[in-house]
């Protein structure tokens, strides 16, 4: 028998094997409701965190402290790097409702004290994350996800000279990054070597600058990190000329960019113009990325067992899952950023583009993600 | 006789006023539906797995004591009775999918019974809640084995069919399972030519034998083999107090359901005359289609709260738990239209259903006539 196929038939045996016996894919889907009787929050596809201390950094940005549990009802939450984010899950009037935030703190922190801390700015008009904070008290219970993400810091010796911008709460990844280059290097047994990194650090004015002190005195401490902070009231948004003037080797470093999405934009554009190569701007979109498509195409969206029908308008591009809450339709939905595979439907037919990864699907039947696919022409779903 | 809607049916002025109505109720109701349903669907959930845990293993206890075996039964069937009433057959309508729950949601959710999930959303979702006893369309009406209006010709098996009725009650989770596989006539039959199926008739076939094989395999091979573990003998009883314990949903959920669409004044619809209804007109059918019954809080718990029929096919994506408040406000909505309101204790209207089996096991006055002619 082929070693590969043998653990999977397994798997399949074992699935099949806890659906005759409990009509779920596992066991513990089943025994989940039980087991949160005497264990709140457990989940089977979740970890647990507790909530170890609430930190108001500006009066519209706070900081959660948590710390995930481990023992031998919990699994222990993976180790994470710089950069990466996390799911938090939160249960809002009965419905589960999920965000992804950037962790803020270290793996190196993590390692020392156990704690991860996300930083969260309150959206104005937002329906959570002023919940959030008036919700979660210390002590609470929170699920969390493991960490991901790909904007993490390059392992390959040729690049150590780094330039990042970061746009307002943009910064949480690259105060991650930044922590664990000076924890490493206060711990003398590290074999991680050294990065030579400057940041461009853009707020709205120069009154809301998260972790201003705690930047200033790591430029202090460490010859290999210069900060600039850039005052957006006063010198606007990133430009040809700030590069030229704050970080004049930035041909020779390369770029890590994390804020709001038109910034990112811009600021890829700028890097572009500029002759960085292309291979050498990472970014990473708050939030959802922007539709980008260069024609969308008009047609009608047909959700198949519900019977609706959506009709999507030529410059509107709008997704999937967008589409379907607009007719009434509730699918299962979580991050809505293409990241934790919950809202995948079945495609009948039609093409879909795909956010994420700037590609046209294939024009049969197959698996998609709602939240981060847009319809091209005409589509049928299984929903 | 199909009832012709025209008829009695309030004017148009006043059949949009009814539909305003009723779409109110939906809407006070839907203002409130959060944690608390969340809660309430979750506490259902726990006792019924608990229920199943205990059942399972009081069968086993039987071999000290034949009243645990007997308690084993009775808490197996509550488990199946629960699964399949208050939690599957509501979860499988949509009505807890705003919880974004994984584990209760439409798309996901599969229940303790032979009927495999995805086929019986497709053919009850759509089929008997758009065509709701129009004659022809909405085959759960007989269920393609009896004949309950006199629209449908009499044929001599009908003389029979009050043991077929027993029998179907009997086995109506093979019903359940069987009903799309009928339908599309997979196994047997002209293949049919205007078929909707989503997908194709092998997967039909493979998905319903695969519930089947999965739900024979739990009750009448692995937990009777896990007892005869203990002792041999036990295999049997576990076998047989399983066998009963689906005895007793299966006529528990066939009455129900009859009770729900073929009681006396259950009105049956002609296809033609429910084309292109309006919302008011689809609403007017519902109700005169279906009947509810009375009874305590845990006893429409029990029916899945399709002891509310009429509100449920009103409302079937709204919490069904909610049915019982919203049935006095529909109630008093269907006064002010002068429009009728079946319903009535558990018993009455299940006597009526049976009255309507054997009533239409006999043919018309015209057919009897028409048959000594000939």
């Amino acid at each position: 028998m082929n070693a590969l196929t043998h653990p999977s038939l397994l798997q399949k045996g074992w699935i099949w094997f806890s659906q005759a016996l409990t009509q779920h894919g596992s066991f513990s889907a089943y025994f989940q409701p039980l087991i949160q009787m005497f264990v709140p929050h457990w989940s089977t596809d979740a970890y647990r965190a507790q909530i170890v201390e609430i930190r108001d950094e500006m009066e519209d940005m706070y900081t959660l402290v948590l710390k995930p549990k481990s023992g031998i009802i919990d699994n222990s939450w993976p180790i994470f790097e710089a950069g990466q984010y996390l799911e938090l899950m939160i249960e809002k009037d009965g419905a589960r409702t999920l965000r992804c935030f950037s962790i803020s703190s270290s793996p190196a922190y993590y390692d020392r004290t156990g704690l991860i801390e996300l930083s969260i700015r309150i959206q104005a008009k937002g329906r959570i994350t002023p919940w959030i904070r008036q919700q979660l008290a210390l002590g609470s219970l929170v699920n969390i996800s493991a960490a991901q993400g790909d904007f993490i810091l390059p392992k390959t010796e040729a690049s150590k000279k780094l330039l990042f911008i970061a746009g307002g709460s943009g910064i949480t990844p690259f105060r991650s990054m930044l922590q664990q280059q000076a924890m490493n290097k206060d711990n003398l047994n590290s074999s991680s070597s050294e990065f030579d990194i400057h940041l461009l650090y853009y707020s709205r004015d120069n009154q809301h600058i998260a972790f201003q002190h705690e930047f200033e005195q790591l430029e202090k401490d460490f010859p290999n990190i210069a900060v600039t902070f850039i005052d957006s009231e006063v010198s606007g948004f990133i430009c040809a000329d700030h590069l030229q003037e704050y970080c004049n080797d930035f041909s020779q470093r390369s770029a890590f960019i994390c804020g709001p999405s038109p910034m990112i934009q811009q600021a890829r554009a700028v890097l572009s113009d500029l002759g960085v190569a292309k291979d050498k701007i990472n970014f990473e979109f708050f939030g959802v990325a922007p539709i980008e498509i260069e024609n969308s195409e008009q047609g009608i969206v047909h959700f198949q067992t519900s019977e609706k029908i959506a009709v999507s308008e030529k410059d509107k591009a709008q997704t999937l899952l967008e589409q379907a809450e607009e007719q009434g339709l509730t699918p299962v939905s979580g991050c809505r950023i293409g990241v934790c595979h919950q809202c995948i439907c079945k495609k009948k037919s039609g093409v879909v583009f795909n956010t994420r990864t700037q590609e046209y699907s294939d024009t049969g039947s197959e698996e998609i993600q709602l939240c981060i696919s847009v319809a091209q022409g005409d589509v049928v779903l299984d929903l | 006789m199909t009832t012709i809607l025209a008829n009695n049916r309030p004017d148009a002025e006043k059949l949009k006023a009814f539909e305003n109505d009723l779409n109110k109720i939906r809407e006070e109701t839907m203002a409130k539906v959060g944690e608390k349903d969340a809660k309430y669907i979750r506490k259902i959930i726990r006792i019924q797995r608990s229920s199943e845990i205990a059942g399972r293993i009081a069968l086993v206890l039987g071999f000290y004591n034949a009243l645990f075996w007997v308690s084993g039964v009775v808490l197996l069937a509550l488990s199946k009775i629960l699964d399949n009433m208050e939690i599957g057959h509501n979860i499988m309508h949509g009505q807890y999918d705003w919880m974004n729950d994984p584990h209760i949601n439409s798309r996901k959710f599969d229940w303790d019974i032979w009927g495999d999930g995805e086929s019986w959303k497709r053919y009850h979702n759509h089929e008997h809640h758009t065509y709701t006893n129009i004659i022809g369309k909405d085959r759960d009406y007989g269920y393609g084995l009896l004949r309950l209006s006199d629209d449908i010709a009499w044929r001599p098996k009908n003389r029979f069919q009050f043991i077929t009725y027993t029998l179907l009650s009997s086995f109506f989770q093979f019903g359940i399972a069987y009903h799309e596989v009928a339908g599309e006539r997979i196994f047997a039959g002209k293949k049919k030519e205007t078929s909707t199926l989503p997908i194709t008739r092998e997967e039909l076939k493979q998905s319903f034998f695969g519930k089947i094989k999965k739900q024979v395999f739990k009750e009448y091979l692995f937990f009777p083999l896990l007892a005869a573990l203990i002792s041999w003998p036990m295999f049997f009883a576990v076998f047989v107090g399983n066998m009963i314990a689906e005895f007793i949903r299966n006529w528990w959920t066939s009455s129900v359901i009859f009770c729900g669409h073929f009681t006396e004044d259950a009105q049956t619809f002609d296809q033609a005359e429910c084309e292109n209804e309006s919302r008011g007109e689809w609403y007017y059918r519902q109700i005169l289609g279906s009947s509810n019954f009375v009874g305590s809080r845990a006893f429409h718990i029990l029916t899945g709260h399709l002891s509310c029929q009429i509100e449920h096919h009103l409302y079937p994506d709204v919490p069904a738990h909610h049915y019982v408040d919203m049935a006095e406000e529909v109630k008093a909505v269907c006064k002010k239209y002068d429009i009728p309101y079946n319903t009535g204790s558990f018993l009455q209207q299940y006597i009526t259903v049976v009255k309507r089996i054997v009533k239409y096991s006999f043919p018309t006055k015209q057919e009897t006539e028409g048959m000594t002619v000939s």
